[in-house]
């Protein structure tokens, strides 16, 4: 691995925030990692990155790759190919999503959104934005859920927002320029601490968690909304009552949007909610602890322990869900921490274990059983298909 | 030149059963801090020093300074002022950095089992101990004083006053405050440039009186503090998007306490301790979002207060055999706005039997400590844990002995089994909270040899260290099967096999004192948790295999001199002992020069004087961190001036 990144001087690389050309497009092909039995994943699959959280003010946010063509799981490749950025990625990675031959990716406590080539890693920009959480596309924008209501007031006087709370302030969506990879216009208010968000049919639909203000007085409550923000005038048309606590949200590309809950960790179970064109909510399932979309099909991996704070393993149950209808799913879990799932059909799937959290856990590949398991970075959590 | 010194609950008590006066153990480093011309100002910086000792430093004046005695966890290491455990029921840490030495006489380690007469339950009942005791003041000697200013690097500011006046026949009051301020500001690599450290600024204010009073039978004092401060905390070094700064966070303290102790001597085989103490801490913390868009906006609010008695006798029940019983009972109660926030409750009793035999070759303690927890929380309907009251109790035995087979040759022993007990963040807090927790325990056997050879003007001295400690039933942190929320199992296992070796030469020559002391730790610390993990076998973070330190000195004609160099080796910041996890070495030294001028005798018995000392720390600039991502300061220099009378 070493030897990879000394063939690359520090030259070579594509200065920070540049839109310049990609001229080599296989610079990374030196960088090899543990070799790997790919040929349970499907054709037209390139790579499949793979985003190691990190532990919060760790600074270990880690990117992963697995590549297809030559089955080498590569770890640290964005060290490896942008050495002059010696932070590294930074701190807590919170999403990633590939776009055309982009790899954007969320890094939340570093207040960084990176924009790097899918063909070879290297950073293309890195745009600021605080405290982000969550990124979803259409054709002009990227969109990226934020935390930070409080940043808009106070000391940061940016001049065009203001909140009514600081003390629990709600959350933010701010819209990228795909063009210019710039933040355009003011964000808009959403609700309290706004986790996934998914674009369909001109509407951006952002499930709001409120983990935080469910610590803060005087309410002490979780939201349980999904805000619907028209893409055109980018302002809040609608919220919708879901569930507490609310996590991940995909669009099915016929109409449906699917919004995880995590439930509020002792009475209200995690699950899985749809709501259709109509905004109509329907209870999917319960027991939800990682997921993932692929082909219109929401995958999803979950335990009835839950609330089993005793340490013991527990029971893990698969199943998927298309167009509001639940089917079973007989995948093998074996891992201590499901931390992050990616889909490519029915029956083949990566699995992220984040293990004790602390320590670097690890990606596996089920196909009918496990296939193979290798060391990733610490909480494997997030997968984007290139 | 004299490093050991003799405690003040020795000198207390009556001369006729050799066994009151002889010590069982003795501590494994002490410091007798009024003989030091140049004293370091804080009690961390003393303990720094000590063999077996890591303290965990996340840098600045006012950063987090605790203190791990062999790879046991700081939650094993009681902190005692005069006999009385300094603790923080709700994390079980004990923050040094809020200790300065002013007013402070001795600063004792104990590795294994401290054993004295009349010493509290809770005294015997932890596993690794620190002792700072007063310098008390002696009746009789007049009116006393020290007026000090110290400062420098950082916009440190450090004035403090004591004043010592007797009052009454056999009584004396101790009055005494200290100030400090500090920015906190010094440059540190950040990646690929150099930062200045924000935010880190302290200020806080220390007022002190104490009782002291001493007659035929009875030893008494008695003091109130108070204490207060209000700091920044400069947060991890991390990649942070430009114009976003790394931390906003403050918090403000406030502490008071009021604690006496009552030795008394009701025949020469009988005596009594009494001991009370009554705390309240306050803390308020801000992460400021105003200030710091990437802030999750908390604003949290924490006061704990604690009620404490201690009765310990000592009989002598035929020289040179004695037996003490102590029994200590607290009372805890912690309350705060965190959301689904239990108020917990904590009644806890400690109780001792000791007996010791001591002749002058042989001598040797055993001890037998019950500790029982009764935990009580009225908010049953938050929170999503068990939340049964709970009762927890351990029995810990340790057995103590020494033997001297030679003039200057000594050798003692420990075996000790100790416990910690959860602590209300293990149990209740509401992100991670886990009320089936049992107290972590730890297995110790430790041993020492030590020889001593005084051909005048020369001192010799030699000593070698093995230790075996095994801390199971860990109380660790995983996550579960939400991604937000942790629960505490007791579920680690560490395996410590260390050995510590300190040399010393010292020689009289003219009216010069100087010496030379070696000190070397070899810490082999594995996680045993989990056979089969992948971390199973690793050395656990923050423990360096290797670390040491050179000290030299020169004590003479009112000057002083010390150069301190300290090694500490490589270790991990994780159980994964792999290169992104590494913490190189490094290696520090320190300079003190120190000159004291006598000015006029005020009274027969004293001097005043002035003492001027120069502090040059860490003078190659060496950059590292204690902490990983935490940069400890550079090179500093802090200046004292003190008038005594």
């Amino acid at each position: 691995m070493a030897a990879g990144l000394l063939a690359f001087p520090a030259c070579d690389i594509v200065e920070f925030g540049s839109n310049g050309p990609v001229e080599d497009p296989s610079r990374d092909e030196e960088l090899t990692g543990e070799k790997v039995d790919v040929s349970a994943i499907p054709a037209d699959v390139r790579k499949v990155f793979v985003l190691d959280e990190g532990g919060m003010g760790s600074n270990n946010a880690t990117l992963d790759f697995l590549r297809v063509s030559d089955g080498n799981y590569v770890t640290g490749a964005f060290k490896k190919m942008n050495p002059s950025v010696g932070a590294g990625l930074g701190d807590v990675g919170n999403d990633i999503a590939v776009h055309g031959d982009e790899v954007w990716i969320v890094v939340n406590n570093s207040g960084i959104v990176e924009v790097l080539s899918a063909k070879d890693e290297t950073e293309l920009a890195a745009i600021q934005i605080p405290t982000p959480r969550n990124i979803a596309f259409d054709d002009k924008y990227a969109y990226v859920s934020s935390w930070a209501g409080a940043y808009a007031t106070g000391n940061y006087d940016m001049g065009y927002y203001a909140i009514t709370d600081y003390k629990n302030p709600k959350g933010l969506v701010w819209r990228i320029n795909l063009g210019t990879r710039q933040l355009e216009g003011f964000p808009v208010e959403v609700g309290y601490q706004p986790e996934g968000l998914a674009v369909q049919d001109g509407k951006l639909y952002v499930a709001n968690s409120g983990g935080i203000s469910s610590q803060l007085p005087p309410s002490y409550s979780y939201d349980r909304t999904v805000s619907i923000i028209d893409t055109k005038t980018f302002t809040v048309t609608k919220t919708v009552d879901v569930q507490v606590n609310l996590k991940n949200v995909y669009a099915d590309g016929a109409g449906n949007v699917y919004v995880t809950c995590l439930g509020d960790y002792w009475s209200t179970h995690s699950g899985l909610y749809m709501i259709d064109r109509n905004d109509a909510v329907k209870h999917v399932s319960d027991y939800v602890s990682v997921s993932a979309i692929k082909d219109g099909i929401v995958y999803c991996i979950g335990t009835e322990d839950e609330f089993d704070w005793s340490g013991a393993p527990k029971t893990w149950k698969a199943w998927s869900c298309q167009n509001g209808t639940k089917s079973s799913l007989s995948w093998p879990v074996d891992a201590t921490t499901p931390y992050g799932l990616c889909a490519f059909d029915a029956s083949t799937y990566l699995l992220g274990d984040a293990g004790d959290y602390f320590n670097p856990g690890n990606v596996s590949l089920y196909g009918g059983g496990k296939k193979w398991t290798v060391t990733a970075g610490v909480c494997p959590g997030h997968f984007a298909i290139w | 030149m004299r490093l050991t010194a003799q405690e003040a609950d020795t000198l207390a008590s009556a001369q006729v059963f050799s066994v009151k006066a002889r010590p069982v153990v003795r501590p494994v480093e002490e410091m007798y801090l009024p003989s030091q011309v140049a004293a370091p100002a804080q009690v961390a910086e003393v303990l720094r020093h000590f063999t077996g000792v890591q303290v965990k430093d996340y840098g600045g004046v006012g950063g987090l300074k605790t203190v791990n005695v062999r790879s046991l966890g700081s939650e094993h290491v009681g902190i005692f002022l005069d006999g009385i455990q300094v603790d923080n029921a709700q994390n079980m840490q004990v923050d040094l950095g809020r200790f300065s030495t002013a007013g402070i006489g001795t600063v004792a380690l104990f590795n294994g089992q401290k054993s004295r007469r009349l010493q509290t339950a809770k005294e015997y009942a932890s596993g690794a101990a620190v002792h700072l005791n007063s310098a008390r003041p002696v009746y009789g000697d007049g009116s006393h004083g020290q007026a000090k200013l110290r400062g420098g690097s950082f916009g440190t500011v450090n004035p403090s006053l004591q004043w010592d006046k007797d009052l009454w026949k056999g009584v004396t009051l101790r009055t005494a405050a200290e100030f400090l301020t500090s920015n906190g500001r010094y440059k540190f690599p950040c990646f690929d440039t150099t930062l200045v450290r924000e935010n880190g600024d302290i200020r806080s204010l220390r007022l002190e009186a104490q009782l002291f009073g001493q007659s035929q039978r009875d030893d008494w004092q008695f003091r109130a503090y108070a204490y207060g401060s209000e700091r920044g905390f400069p947060g991890p070094v991390i990649r942070r998007a430009l114009g976003f700064p790394f931390s906003a966070e403050r918090q403000a303290d406030q502490d008071i306490f009021i604690q006496g102790g009552w030795n008394r001597d009701w025949s020469e085989r009988y005596a009594t301790a009494l001991r009370l103490k009554y705390a309240d801490s306050y803390t308020h913390y801000d992460t400021h979002p105003e200030k710091n868009p990437m802030a999750l906006p908390y604003d949290l609010h924490y006061r704990q207060r604690s009620g404490y008695v201690s009765v310990a006798q000592s009989y002598v029940l035929a020289n040179p055999w004695s037996v003490d019983l102590s029994t200590d009972l607290q009372r805890n109660a912690l309350d705060s706005d965190v959301g689904q926030f239990v108020t917990p409750r904590r009644t806890a009793f400690t109780g001792a039997l000791a007996t010791r035999v001591a002749w002058e070759r042989f001598r040797a303690a055993a001890h037998l400590v019950y500790m029982g927890a009764w935990d009580c929380f009225d908010s049953p309907d938050a929170g999503g844990w068990t939340r049964e009251n709970g009762y927890r109790d351990a029995w810990m035995p340790s057995l103590s002995l020494f033997w001297s087979p030679l003039e200057g040759l000594e050798w003692d022993a420990y075996a000790k089994r100790s416990y910690r007990l959860p602590s209300f963040n293990d149990l209740y807090y509401s992100q991670m909270g886990n009320s089936s927790l049992v107290p972590e325990s730890a297995l110790q056997f430790g041993t020492d040899l030590r020889y001593t050879y005084w051909p005048r003007p020369w001192y010799w001295e030699a000593r070698v260290s093995p230790y075996y400690n095994r801390v199971s039933d860990k109380i660790v942190a995983i996550p579960t099967s939400s991604q937000f929320r942790w629960t505490m199992l007791n579920i680690g296992v560490v395996d410590v096999l260390g050995m510590d070796v300190k040399a010393k030469a010292a020689c009289q020559a003219g009216p010069w004192d100087i010496g030379a002391t070696l000190r070397y730790s070899y810490q082999r610390a594995l996680d045993h948790s989990t056979p089969g993990s992948q971390t199973y076998g690793n050395q656990i973070p923050y423990i360096p295999l290797h670390s040491g330190s050179l000290t030299l000195s020169a004590h003479g004609n009112g000057w002083s001199f010390a150069w301190d160099s300290s090694f500490t080796g490589g270790k991990w910041s994780r159980t994964a002992n792999t290169p992104d996890y590494y913490i190189e070495p490094w290696s520090l030294s320190d300079v003190t020069v120190g000159r004291s001028f006598p000015l006029k005798a005020v009274r027969e018995s004293s001097m005043s004087k002035l003492v001027v000392s120069l502090a040059l720390n860490n003078i190659f600039n060496t950059h590292y961190e204690i902490v990983q991502g935490y940069p400890m300061p550079g090179f500093n220099a802090l200046l004292s001036v003190e008038y005594k009378w």
